[in-house]
């Protein structure tokens, strides 16, 4: 009776030992983790869409992309502010990688395909570096791909001109050279700080990739 | 990169001029960000006043665009969302910033071809009904 107590008891310690190592580590963890934005590595499904490509009218895939990093990024051309600041953010941040910039893609995806055309579209992309890959597709394409993430998107009353604003997620979606989304940004980081968590998984994804 | 810098002094209208004195506006790095085909633009500059009452901004106009608005660009709940500015005041001795992320003035339906390195004319207008007339310099789209 005593020895089944104390084996009740040692269970006990043992499972306290767990939860407060478990803490430990998570606390630990927040401490040092070595990535600047927010880790969110397993917490959501790895990169897959089917969406037109504006450079070439071809039909992409997720796993197009393969191979590469990629920072996935919701928007619409007519965002004279929010938009470009963040598209150039990260243009910086990727450009800063230097040689390792070139195996990073920029994934704008437009929340607004009844103004943006492809043409359009394509044009906007390429103003703002050869990484940035400009996509559109139909609502239900596009629905698809936000419901994945969670991003969300909604329209504005028209002016009297027609034109109407367009709210959007601010994220920033990183994904490793798997296609396994790993990190969150706000588009409020600092590319130096975006630049280093690129450099890690650019770094990371060659050694796991052998 | 130099920064434009422009100091504009105004001399004060009628007989304010004569109760008030000179009345003195700063505005520097007046800047908008290019943007390819017809997609409404970004400007962005700071504005100091060194007036002894406070003024409110009320908009702007430029002969390079159809429209000119006043936007600030807001977050809540993590959705980005650009909001109508009807005016702004600033007191005496205060600078506005209008920035990437924040304010900016909304350029829309352009009335010329621009390229980065050109330089729009731009009229700031304040409640009061003065005017103050300045350049902005067209950037890339890497503006900050």
């Amino acid at each position: 009776m005593i020895g089944g107590r104390s084996r009740t008891a040692r269970r006990l310690a043992s499972r306290l030992g767990v939860l407060l190592l478990t803490g430990l580590l998570t606390a630990c963890g927040d401490r040092t983790s070595p990535w600047a934005l927010h880790d969110v590595s397993g917490l959501m499904p790895d990169l897959d869409f089917t969406l037109t490509q504006a450079s070439d009218g071809s039909t992409v895939h997720g796993e197009n992309f393969r191979g590469r990093v990629v920072l996935l990024y919701f928007g619409y051309t007519h965002c004279p502010d929010v938009c470009p600041t963040t598209l150039s953010l990260l243009g910086q941040a990727v450009a800063a990688l230097g040689t390792g910039a070139g195996q990073v893609q920029i994934l704008f995806v437009s929340v607004d395909p009844a103004r943006d055309s492809l043409a359009g579209l394509k044009e906007y992309a390429a103003a703002f570096g050869p990484e940035v890959v400009g996509l559109r597709g139909s609502q239900a394409e596009l629905q698809a791909l936000t419901k994945r993430y969670r991003v969300s998107y909604g329209y504005g009353k028209p002016d009297a001109q027609g034109s109407y604003a367009v709210s959007h997620s601010s994220a920033v979606y990183v994904f490793d050279r798997r296609g396994e989304v790993r990190l969150l940004g706000k588009g409020t980081d600092t590319a130096s700080a975006l630049t280093g968590d690129l450099r890690r998984l650019l770094a990371e994804s060659s050694d796991s990739s052998g | 990169m130099k920064r434009l810098l422009l100091s504009v002094f105004l001399l004060g209208l009628g007989s304010m001029a004569a109760q008030a004195g000179e009345s003195s506006l700063s505005v520097s790095d007046a800047r908008v960000r290019w943007l390819p085909g017809d997609l409404p633009l970004a400007g962005y500059f700071a504005i100091a006043s060194h007036e002894t009452s406070p003024l409110r901004l009320v908009g702007a106009t430029s002969p390079a665009f159809g429209h000119v608005m006043m936007h600030r660009s807001v977050e809540e709940d993590g959705m980005r969302r650009m909001v109508h500015v009807e005016g702004l005041d600033l007191a005496p001795g205060e600078t506005l910033a209008f920035a990437p992320g924040g304010y900016h003035l909304m350029l829309m339906d352009r009335k010329q071809t621009l390229h980065p390195g050109d330089e729009v004319p731009m009229t700031l207008r304040f409640s009061d009904g003065r005017t103050l007339d300045i350049p902005f310099r067209v950037e890339g789209v890497q503006v900050e």
